[in-house]
């Protein structure tokens, strides 16, 4: 019921159908009283004084009445002429829509049999071509991860026997050894180690791309599960002579799955420590916010510029000036930790300046996730963070957007400060109003994990209008 | 007495080093490629454990399983515990352990004397 009036409502005052409407009125009130005005005066020339005034008064009317009636028969061709153009329109529109959702599964059926049935024929074509090539996409990707996943498990199974046939030299199964080749397996064991530990992450991984990481989501307390990984982590810190501080907040006990938990905070604490001077301190703290419970561990080494920071999460990333040989790492756990966080929407992020240290953070849902979502671990952070700043652009600035991003791309300043900077310069230069332009950074400072809000007091579209009142005045 | 396990493992490297770490430890280790050639041999012989994979070829684990109630097993496989789990592997009673591969040898020995001491 709803649909079919908006449609009619929509035809009547479309646009298209008025303009057409409109011109056929227009021609059908113009030509025919054109024609008849040169008749009469044809006539009037030609025989001047032969009509009785009551014979032209007849006359006079006549041709008014013919004039409404082809004005009118002319509105009602022009309406009937727009509305069968507009019902090809309304279908191809109504199809964009749908792709636009991601729906490729659209047809048209279009037979006018003239320029319109040629678009709506190029239309289907392309949305056969794009539908093909999500399917390969989606083809691609699933291979991937059954390739990540099959390649991990075979790769598994030799280091099998190789570090068994390892442990049994190393225990003297097969005689004593000399000092060099006790030197020799050691080494061997130690990189075999390396290896296994990189083929199970790369197990994880899979697992998370897939969805199929498991989580066994009890009752816990978080406040004992953080205590228990300090604790843990305590060992290493004081090989270091690093202090593990912990500040815990009154946080309710939720459903969770505390090894999870263990796992990226055990991992977070465990860089901070492989990145601290000696005789430093890490601070831990875990509080309750926003119906989420927000985890930090801050350290005071190196730090990170604003790209590292970005890059962090994504695998392999190597931070600029460190050595991570040093730190033997498989390069994989930031990456696995966001995995881990972003299956239960939660969230993770760091905030650093460099050479003053840097700080994680990660969120946890009061409550369980129902179903765990395929997260893209192998995926650029910093393409996906970049897609997310180009599509604010557009909102914000239109079709200028684009542009503009890319420009700034290419200085290489689209970090936080650096958009937030530009912003601040649009407001002062009256280019964006205000309270837009807060907007604007609110959704720059969301897509950077940042938690702080710029006063943000009314809708979007509220104040737009009451913004540009104030730009014009001044 | 010199108990007898049962290796059951389609990669002869694996089957090969945990034979000889079973043998310097004292037992009597019988070899198997895969599922049926498990249940031939047991029908023969009654070994005191099975050390068992879960992927091989041939009959699915899982049948094979099912088919042995008087002989302790303990699975040896690359699978984690939990997805084993999942299939439905470790429901039987005389499921007593999981190893996951690569396994640690002393750690090996330790656990099966504990499994198979009297």
């Amino acid at each position: 019921m709803d649909g079919k009036k908006f449609n009619l409502k929509n035809l009547l005052l479309s646009k298209l159908s008025r303009k057409i409407t409109i011109l056929f009125l227009i021609v059908g009130i113009i030509v025919p009283s054109f024609v008849f005005y040169y008749f009469y005066i044809i006539i009037n020339n030609a025989a001047p004084e032969t009509l009785a005034s009551e014979t032209e008064m007849f006359l006079i009317n006549s041709v008014i009445v013919i004039v409404l009636i082809l004005t009118i028969n002319a509105g009602v061709i022009g309406f009937l002429f727009s509305r069968s153009i507009l019902k090809s329109l309304k279908k191809l529109y109504k199809a964009t829509k749908e792709i636009e959702k991601g729906n490729f599964d659209v047809h048209l059926e279009i037979f006018t049999r003239d320029e319109i049935q040629e678009l709506a024929d190029a239309f289907n074509q392309t949305v056969s071509t794009l539908a093909k090539i999500q399917e390969e996409g989606k083809e691609i990707d699933n291979a991937k991860t059954d390739f990540l996943s099959i390649t991990s498990h075979e790769l598994r199974n030799p280091m099998t026997p190789m570090k068994a046939q390892l442990q049994m030299l190393e225990e003297n199964y097969f005689g004593k050894l000399s000092d060099k080749q006790k030197k020799s397996v050691m080494i061997i064991t130690r990189n075999a180690d390396r290896l296994d530990k990189l083929i199970a992450d790369f197990l994880d991984i899979s697992r998370i791309e897939a969805a199929r990481l498991k989580f066994n989501f009890r009752k816990t307390d978080i406040a004992q599960v953080i205590k228990e990984m300090v604790q843990f982590m305590d060992g290493y810190a004081r090989e270091k002579n690093i202090k593990l501080e912990l500040n815990i907040e009154k946080i309710p006990v939720i459903e969770a799955d505390p090894d999870r938990v263990s796992q990226v905070l055990g991992n977070l604490i465990n860089n901070a420590i492989k990145f601290s001077n000696e005789r430093c301190k890490i601070e831990i703290s875990a509080k309750l916010k926003n119906n989420q419970i927000l985890f930090s561990v801050k350290d005071y080494g190196c730090g990170l510029t604003p790209d590292d920071q970005i890059r962090i999460f994504e695998p392999f990333y190597q931070v600029e000036g460190t050595n991570h040989r040093r730190h033997d790492g498989t390069g994989l756990g930031l990456a696995i930790c966001r995995g881990i966080v972003e299956s239960q929407k939660g969230k993770i992020w760091v905030e650093s300046k460099p050479e003053a240290g840097c700080k994680f953070y990660f969120t946890l849902p009061l409550y369980p996730v129902r179903e765990i979502e395929p997260i893209k671990v192998l995926f650029s952070q910093k393409s996906v963070i970049e897609k997310k700043i180009c599509e604010e652009f557009q909102t914000f600035l239109g079709p200028l957007g684009m542009g503009e991003f890319k420009e700034l791309k290419g200085k290489n300043s689209i970090t936080k400060d650096d958009l937030f900077r530009y912003i601040d310069f649009l407001i002062k230069n009256y280019i964006l109003p205000q309270e837009q332009g807060l907007n604007f950074k609110n959704r720059i400072g969301k897509i950077f994990c940042d938690e702080k809000e710029v006063i943000n007091e009314k809708l979007d579209t509220f104040c737009r209008f009451k913004a540009d009142e104030v730009l014009i005045r001044d | 007495m010199v108990k007898t396990i049962l290796v059951v493992d389609d990669e002869l490297d694996i089957r090969e080093s945990v034979k000889m770490i079973l043998e310097k430890n004292g037992y009597k280790v019988l070899t198997a490629e895969n599922g049926d050639e498990c249940l031939n041999i047991i029908q023969q012989k009654k070994p005191d454990l099975i050390l068992l994979d879960i992927m091989m070829p041939g009959t699915p684990v899982i049948k094979v399983v099912k088919k042995i109630s008087d002989i302790k097993i303990a699975f040896m496989s690359v699978v984690r515990i939990s997805e084993a789990r999942k299939q439905g592997l470790t429901e039987q009673e005389n499921i007593v352990d999981f190893f996951q591969k690569p396994f640690n040898v002393t750690d090996l020995i330790d656990r099966i004397e504990l499994l198979i001491s009297d």
